[in-house]
């Protein structure tokens, strides 16, 4: 009786010591950021021309694609002494709503001027819902790189064109 | 399927050649049409589509020229146009879908449109609902053999302060110019210059200034021709629609109301075959932005002491109330004609049932004598006599009645208008006793009539006994008995007939106070006539519901904000007496109507439901013979004609003297005034010009030439006009519009300054 409940225990106890000389698995975040893949879907972003023209032109093609109809845009025509975009037309509202959004890149991929793009950043967590309401400055705005992402020629599958540049 | 539409021809071309079928092969596909099928048409009927752009019935027959509906046609040696060839017995045809031939020469065509056409779908208005788009993503080959660059041409050109031209998008497929030349006859648009540098342009860069022109942005099958006010507001596929009537004519056309987040931001045609044939007055198109005016009152007001002062709905209706009890059944309710029959019938059970007085000022409407002469619009194309007892312009009362009948006159009817300034003349108050003339003496225009298998008469002016003149006229020339025949009145107002009817149901007394207690004015068009404004000088207190406080703010001690006709529900009757129904296309910032009007019900004691489904199956019991809204429909019908019955109508008599002055004055609204067209900046080029019209005699009696400087007078009372020559005037007439002739008597004095 004794004897089998002495046999258990040290059973048990050389499962725990068997760990002990494991390595450590924990990862120290958010001290520590393990890189993501180069094709993570993360946080979008708005992106410029060189010449700093918005590449956005307000079609509303992302929010036409967006499954869950978290992007609004509202246009309005660009003028002489208001240039913003390279086309006619800009975009004078453009929202994401990211509680709401599922990071699948319709929008990236509906995009004709590769204007949305999406980023590396997951770290999103806010204390109120409507700070989650992205605006266009805000996506406009160099993102703060604090997402690494790793090398992309360790991957088999190449980074599309439009996302050489996050 | 539909049958397919015969086009061109006179009506009576059209009957004889309806009944003789032949029969086509279309890509294998046996049918049998009525001889004189267009291709096109016909192929709809066998189920294949032939694709086009240019091909449009409603401007007038196939011209064959944007060639995307090349065929193969058995016995041709070359492909041809399928919208300008009409099928012939046996004929063989093979379609894009089954002939190579006929593939090969639709991909050039389509090679070819696009060759020049810019690669700006996501920036172009038309992107989403465009038929270049449609087409080339299912006939188009995905790439371009082009590798110049494409043509660049200056955009967008402001074609007129509504319309926008985009000539690098332009197919050159002449719907828009056919229109103008064809449809609204106002021949505007053209294309200039010859082969690849044609293009469609305005006479001498002059703006496009005419009461359809926006007609043709809905006409462009590609985003070259779009409207400004819907510039960049929103794409196809982000609308809420609502399939609603237009408010502003008697008319009513069907109109389709597109909004986006909570505002109206364009007005579409729903195409009533039989009303408006999907055409819109520009009035109609482009006046929604008024909703959206800064000036638009959301709040109650009350007149303080030096001015109106906002006040919160429960302090309004507390105002309110007390003055309907201080005014002890003294009430006098003035309606627009601009309610629907909903609203008309809450206000009138407030005043009947609430306030316990029967006067009511109602606008001019058609009388029942009219009942069995009723016809629908549509009817006028196919009619052989036209006659219009033109008072007031037809086009300044119901616009899109104009377009029916320039659609008569091309289908070879006669239209002879009587008026100031019509085919036979006849001075102001005279279409009564012309109308009188016409039944009793003999004339050529009373033989043709007679003989006539469908002959219409409308009446557009007031007077003459809301068409009971008219009336006895088409009972004399026995319209009742004949199909296609009818008699119309055009009231000033879009639901007048609407109105009386509401009032009449909401009470059967007959209480008619002396004194003028309170006046309670419904709509701005009330607010702005000269009779409901002595009337307020009269009144001890004045309740004004109106979109704007321009008029009733000089006068009203309470205004309430009323909403728009796009932003209510509920039903109008037509100048046919159609019943139609308007859908609210958004919510109102105002509180509506109904819900502040069911809360004073409340107060006084009358029993009233806040919706409008409740309202109209109460106001349907009594007065409409129990139909159901659900049987109106999108696309409402027309009522049955009723039994004719004989009747004596008044003589009609010579209008009064003049007094003030040796010419008549003739106040007209024109089409673009009112509110709705006085706060839409893009509208104010077509508002009627501060000019005088009058007739060459007097001119020259007065040393007057066209372009000068002028001075009308009566009784004191002095306005300086420019002059204006108008040939077709009866002497001893002139002409005004109503917003620039003050407070002009009917006799004036026209003299250089």
């Amino acid at each position: 009786m004794i004897g089998s409940t002495l046999i258990t225990v040290g059973r048990s106890l050389g499962v725990t010591l068997k760990q002990i000389f494991r390595g450590t698995v924990t990862e120290q975040y958010p001290e520590y950021k393990r890189p993501v893949y180069p094709r993570f879907r993360g946080r979008h972003r708005l992106n410029l021309h060189e010449n700093g023209l918005e590449k956005c032109v307000g079609c509303s093609l992302c929010a036409a694609a967006c499954p869950v109809d978290c992007i609004r845009v509202v246009a309005a025509e660009n003028s002489a002494d208001n240039r913003v975009s390279a086309g006619e037309r800009y975009a004078r509202i453009y929202e994401i709503n990211l509680s709401r959004c599922i990071f699948c890149g319709y929008c990236e991929l509906a995009c004709p001027f590769d204007a949305i793009t999406l980023g590396n950043d997951y770290e999103l967590s806010e204390y109120s819902r409507s700070d989650l309401i992205y605006t266009k400055e805000m996506l406009l705005a160099d993102p703060i790189k604090r997402t690494p992402v790793a090398d992309a020629a360790l991957y088999d599958t190449p980074t599309p064109y439009y996302r050489t540049d996050s | 399927m539909s049958a397919p539409e015969l086009v061109g021809g006179s009506a009576a071309d059209r009957e004889r050649i309806a009944h003789e079928l032949v029969t086509v092969t279309i890509d294998g596909r046996q049918v049998q049409v009525p001889k004189g099928t267009g291709l096109v048409e016909a192929a709809a009927a066998a189920g294949v589509e032939i694709p086009v752009f240019c091909y449009e019935p409603r401007v007038g027959a196939g011209i064959g020229a944007c060639r995307m509906c090349l065929v193969e046609i058995e016995g041709m040696p070359k492909l041809q146009t399928g919208c300008t060839t009409p099928v012939t017995d046996g004929m063989v045809v093979h379609t894009a879908g089954t002939s190579e031939q006929a593939a090969a020469g639709q991909s050039a065509t389509m090679e070819f449109l696009l060759l020049n056409h810019p690669l700006d779908c996501p920036v172009c208005d038309k992107g989403g609902e465009c038929a270049l788009q449609d087409l080339s993503f299912r006939y188009g080959s995905g790439k371009t053999r082009m590798t110049f660059r494409k043509r660049s041409l200056e955009k967008p050109i402001p074609i007129s302060p509504t319309i926008a031209l985009d000539r690098e998008r332009c197919i050159m497929c002449f719907r828009c110019t056919r229109f103008s030349q064809e449809v609204a006859q106002d021949e505007e648009l053209s294309a200039v210059n010859r082969g690849a540098l044609s293009m469609i342009a305005t006479f001498e860069d002059e703006p496009y200034r005419g009461p359809f022109s926006g007609n043709v942005t809905e006409l462009c099958p590609v985003g070259a021709l779009t409207s400004t006010q819907y510039r960049f507001k929103a794409r196809p596929w982000e609308y809420e629609q609502a399939a609603s009537v237009c408010g502003l004519c008697p008319v009513g056309c069907n109109v389709a109301v597109q909004s986006r987040e909570g505002r109206v931001q364009r007005v579409l045609s729903r195409n009533h075959p039989e009303v408006d044939r999907g055409w819109l007055c520009d009035k109609g198109r482009f006046s929604y932005s008024h909703l959206y005016s800064e000036e638009r009152i959301l709040t109650p007001r009350r007149r303080g002491v030096r001015e109106l002062e906002e006040l919160g709905w429960e302090q309004a209706l507390d105002e309110l109330e007390g003055m309907i009890e201080r005014a002890q059944g003294e009430v006098v309710l003035a309606l627009s004609g601009s309610e629907t029959l909903e609203l008309a019938y809450a206000l009138a059970k407030i005043v009947r049932q609430g306030a316990g007085s029967d006067r009511v000022v109602l606008p001019e409407q058609a009388a029942d004598a009219l009942d069995p002469f009723r016809v629908p619009i549509s009817a006028l194309a196919e009619a052989e006599e036209i006659v219009v007892f033109e008072e007031c312009p037809v086009l300044d009362r119901a616009p899109l009645i104009e377009l029916w009948l320039k659609q008569a006159r091309r289908n070879g009817a006669h239209v002879t208008r009587i008026g100031p300034s019509g085919d036979i003349q006849r001075g102001r108050g005279e279409a009564a006793l012309a109308c009188q003339e016409l039944a009793e003496k003999e004339s050529a225009l009373g033989k043709r009539l007679r003989a006539a298998e469908r002959a219409i008469l409308l009446w557009s002016g007031g007077g003459g006994a809301g068409g009971c003149h008219l009336a006895a006229l088409a009972h004399a020339l026995g319209l009742h008995e004949k199909e296609g025949s009818g008699a119309l009145l055009l009231p000033a107002s879009p639901n007048a007939r609407g109105v009386a009817e509401a009032w009449a149901a909401a009470g059967d007394e007959n209480r008619q106070p002396r004194q003028i207690g309170l006046l309670v004015v419904s709509g701005d068009e009330a607010a702005s006539e000269p009779q409901v404004r002595q009337l307020a000088e009269h009144a001890r207190a004045t309740v004004a519901l109106t979109l704007f406080a321009g008029d009733s703010g000089e006068w009203a001690d309470l205004v309430l904000p009323a909403t728009g006709y796009l932003e209510r529900s509920g039903t109008m009757r037509n100048l046919e007496g159609r019943l139609q129904r308007l859908r609210g296309a958004t919510g109102s910032p105002a509180r509506r109507e109904l819900s502040w009007l069911a809360e004073l019900a409340g107060r006084l004691g009358v029993d009233l439901p806040g919706s409008e489904a409740a309202l109209f199956t109460e106001l349907s019991a009594k007065v409409l013979d129990g139909i159901s809204l659900a049987s109106l429909g999108d696309r409402a019908p027309l009522p049955p004609r009723v039994e004719a019955q004989t009747f004596e109508a008044a003589r009609a008599e010579s209008p009064p003297t003049l007094l003030g002055g040796p010419l008549e004055l003739i106040r007209y609204r024109a089409l673009f005034s009112g509110p709705e067209v006085e706060h839409v900046p893009e509208l104010s080029f077509q508002r009627p010009a501060a000019e005088v019209e009058i007739s060459p005699e007097d001119a020259d009696r007065r040393g007057i030439s066209g372009g000068n400087e002028v001075v009308v007078r009566s009784n004191g009372t002095r306005v300086t006009l420019r002059a204006r020559i108008n040939a077709a005037l009866l002497p001893g007439m002139v002409r005004v519009a109503a917003e620039h002739c003050a407070e002009l008597a009917r006799g004036v004095e026209v003299s250089r300054p």
